[in-house]
């Protein structure tokens, strides 16, 4: 749920990136910190394991001017992707705008990714949010790594919804996809939360593959 | 659809919150939703007042669950203390919060003390805003700005 300051002039906009462990997340915030323009960002700030396994969150604000006359803030998240942080992913996810689904290209996790994307479609639904009704975008990460599925077979393990979400292929430590992905999020919430305020309905974002 | 804080709204909440800062003696405060938005800030000690909100909501989220855990519905307020700085936090409904800072120079039975009533107030205006009581909003025109892509890498040796 976006938040808007009328006396501040400000809109503020919350991204959630979700995934299994150890599929990136925290490394695409971690290279969008890195090579952003610093008047963009703020501090990123992780809650993580001695072992640097997200724990609680990652956190980093962004600021833009996508919105005449507006600040437009954007808080973006990682959930911990563990299985056995199911009840701290809720939390992090409770009034999320949008949502990077980032999937682990190797054929070994095809069972992770698919487990991870049932978890956020149940982890949505508890909080009254339809997977469908969110904007969404998938991130293919890890291309570079020697045994990835085809993206074909992504697509179909968890793409293959009614209405098809923007896909992008990355490899987060080099920043590949990384912006791509970014930019689609940040314009699908931005396109909803106009759309909303507009009082018109939603179209349905075409697919784009990346 | 957003949660939307006219004029009137901001003003109120700020009056509330002086009030707080000159009675309890405390540096700063900010009030955050569950999800870590940023509704209303005052004072000194809030220098980042978006971290404070992410991880305010995200403690008193945790906490929460303890209380569960315990047979509680909820631990209506968590203390954090430190050595120079200490930090209440207060639930106001069960979607907004009230974080306040404090130099250990202050009493934190004044915080406590006035950290309820402040809560109450804030607690109305939150319940007009939900009930959509007596809006007075301004007109809701958003136009997306023009251009390419939103964020981007800076380039190699520049701001850097």
């Amino acid at each position: 749920m976006s938040f808007v300051n009328f006396s501040k002039r400000e809109v503020q906009l919350k991204i959630v990136y979700y995934g299994p462990g150890l599929c990136g997340k925290t490394t695409n915030l971690q290279t969008i910190h890195a090579t952003i323009n610093p008047h963009a960002k703020g501090s990123l700030t992780s809650v993580a394991t001695s072992k640097d396994r997200t724990l609680f969150f990652d956190f980093m604000p962004l600021v833009a001017q996508a919105i005449d006359g507006y600040t437009t803030r954007f808080q973006v998240y990682t959930v911990p992707g563990q299985v056995m942080y199911n009840t701290t992913r809720r939390l992090v996810l409770r009034g999320a705008d949008g949502v990077v689904f980032v999937a682990d290209s190797q054929w070994s996790k095809t069972a992770e990714n698919v487990e991870s994307f049932a978890d956020l479609e149940e982890n949505l639904r508890l909080q009254g949010d339809h997977i469908d009704q969110i904007p969404y975008v998938l991130q293919y990460n890890k291309r570079d790594l020697p045994d990835v599925a085809p993206v074909h077979y992504l697509e179909y393990t968890l793409n293959n919804r009614a209405a098809r979400r923007p896909a992008f292929m990355a490899v987060a430590p080099d920043g590949r996809g990384v912006f791509e992905t970014l930019n689609m999020i940040a314009r699908m919430v931005l396109n909803r939360f106009v759309k909303q305020h507009s009082r018109r309905e939603a179209e349905s974002p075409e697919m784009v593959l990346v | 659809m957003a949660k939307v804080l006219n004029e009137g709204d901001v003003a109120r909440m700020r009056k509330v919150l002086l009030e707080l800062l000159d009675r309890s003696e405390a540096d700063g405060c900010v009030v955050c939703d569950s999800g870590g938005y940023v509704l209303a800030q005052e004072g000194r000690g809030t220098t980042d007042p978006l971290l404070l909100s992410a991880l305010g909501a995200g403690v008193f989220a945790a906490s929460r669950e303890l209380a569960r855990i315990l047979g509680e519905d909820e631990f209506s307020a968590v203390f954090h203390q430190g050595e120079r700085k200490s930090i209440f936090l207060r639930a106001v409904t069960p979607e907004v919060l009230l974080v306040i800072i404090f130099s250990n120079t202050a009493n934190v039975g004044l915080v406590r003390l006035y950290a309820s009533p402040a809560a109450l107030a804030m607690r109305a205006v939150f319940e007009e805003l939900d009930a959509g009581v007596h809006r007075d909003d301004p007109e809701r025109a958003f136009v997306l700005t023009e251009g390419g892509d939103l964020f981007g890498a800076a380039p190699p040796d520049k701001d850097r």
